[in-house]
């Protein structure tokens, strides 16, 4: 038992449980804490808060793995998307839970306006795994930073949530890129989680003709998501 | 008083667990991942360290292989406090100082001072045996 090698295959079901287990828990915790009669009146105000934002993060995952299971593309459509208006919007979404958790987070603002052609349910979905990853492995104090680049010549632009926490060692990172591309993988052959939420992102990218993927830094990464540039940036 | 190293990951469910603790007498520090937990113990070992199995970086078993490898460390009691309490066994988990394991979905928040007490009374009857 080493901690590094499977021990038995992961179906996105297990996965699944694995991945709710942990707010569950925390869920139940916070709740038998909040049994304790003489806890202060703003102990038990932000416990509250705690079960609540503890709460929706699990719902997310839970309407997640619904939509994930009905990706045809005749359920949804594609469109133009101001790509900085939405990370605004998801950014706005999270401040509550970010802010509970010390933490902020930003969107670097581009010179040029941008377009890409994404369905913005998925992408919104998309970007609000990646904060609550990022979230969840930044250093308390710090922001999590949503950051957008367009590749002129091959059409496509990025969107990046930067998280700034412990260096990913070489290990780690080798298993990280299968993770992109794989399904969810054991539990025991990554750390923190089985990998669900990315296996959920890069369908929600592919179902949009785009992909997901990872950048190393010494103090963090950046998971993003390419897609297709708009026709109609050219226009702007 | 008894120092105890809490090495879990989710702030929250930390801040509640070093209360619980606190509220018990107990001196509580608290390392969010595996690196932040041995830079702790390189400059003041603990009496007992409660430890998350999943952890953002590396996992609890990086740490108690470091911790096996050095002999000031080796004897440090470990409480394994963890999702995937039932896929472990205390035997798998002797050779790595664990002497509990607690789980985290069944778990109420007082079972950690009773794993704590547990531990610390025994350590304290082995010293006794060997001197």
């Amino acid at each position: 038992m080493n901690g590094g090698e499977g021990k038995y295959e992961v179906t996105p079901l297990i996965a699944a449980a694995h991945e709710l287990k942990a707010p569950l828990a925390l869920v139940r915790q916070l709740t038998l804490r909040l049994e304790d009669d003489t806890l202060a009146s703003a102990d038990r105000q932000r416990l509250l808060r705690q079960v609540i934002l503890t709460s929706e993060r699990a719902l997310r995952l839970t309407s997640d793995l619904t939509r994930s299971s009905r990706l045809d593309p005749t359920l949804f459509t594609l469109e133009p998307i101001n790509p900085e208006q939405l990370c605004r919007d998801v950014a706005s979404e999270l401040t509550p839970l970010f802010e509970a958790y010390g933490r902020s987070v930003t969107v670097k603002t581009h010179r040029h306006p941008l377009l890409l052609v994404a369905n913005r349910d998925l992408l919104r979905r998309i970007l609000l795994g990646f904060s609550d990853n990022a979230l969840h492995y930044s250093m308390p104090g710090t922001a999590v930073s949503m950051q957008i680049k367009a590749f002129n010549r091959a059409g496509i632009i990025r969107i990046g949530v930067r998280d700034y926490g412990p260096a990913l060692s070489s290990d780690m990172w080798r298993k990280l890129q299968k993770k992109l591309k794989t399904a969810p993988q054991s539990i025991h052959a990554r750390p923190e989680s089985s990998g669900l939420g990315l296996y959920i992102a890069s369908q929600f990218a592919e179902a949009m003709n785009g992909q997901i993927g990872v950048v190393r830094h010494k103090n963090g990464a950046t998971f993003y998501v390419e897609l297709q540039a708009s026709s109609q940036m050219s226009l702007l | 008083m008894i120092r105890i190293l809490l090495v879990e990951d989710d702030a929250w469910l930390a801040e509640m667990e070093q209360a619980v603790l606190s509220e018990a007498g107990y001196e509580v520090f608290i390392a969010p991942h595996a690196l932040a937990a041995i830079d702790f113990i390189d400059s003041s070992v603990p009496d007992v360290i409660i430890l998350d199995v999943l952890l953002a970086g590396s996992t609890a078993f990086s740490l108690l292989n470091e911790l096996q490898s050095h002999i000031d460390t080796n004897l440090i009691p470990v409480i394994l406090c963890t999702n995937l309490a039932e896929q472990f066994t205390s035997s798998q988990l002797k050779q790595y100082g664990v002497k509990r394991i607690v789980n985290k979905t069944t778990m109420h928040p007082q079972d950690l001072i009773i794993a704590v007490r547990a531990v610390v009374t025994a350590e304290e009857r082995d010293e006794d045996l060997s001197n």
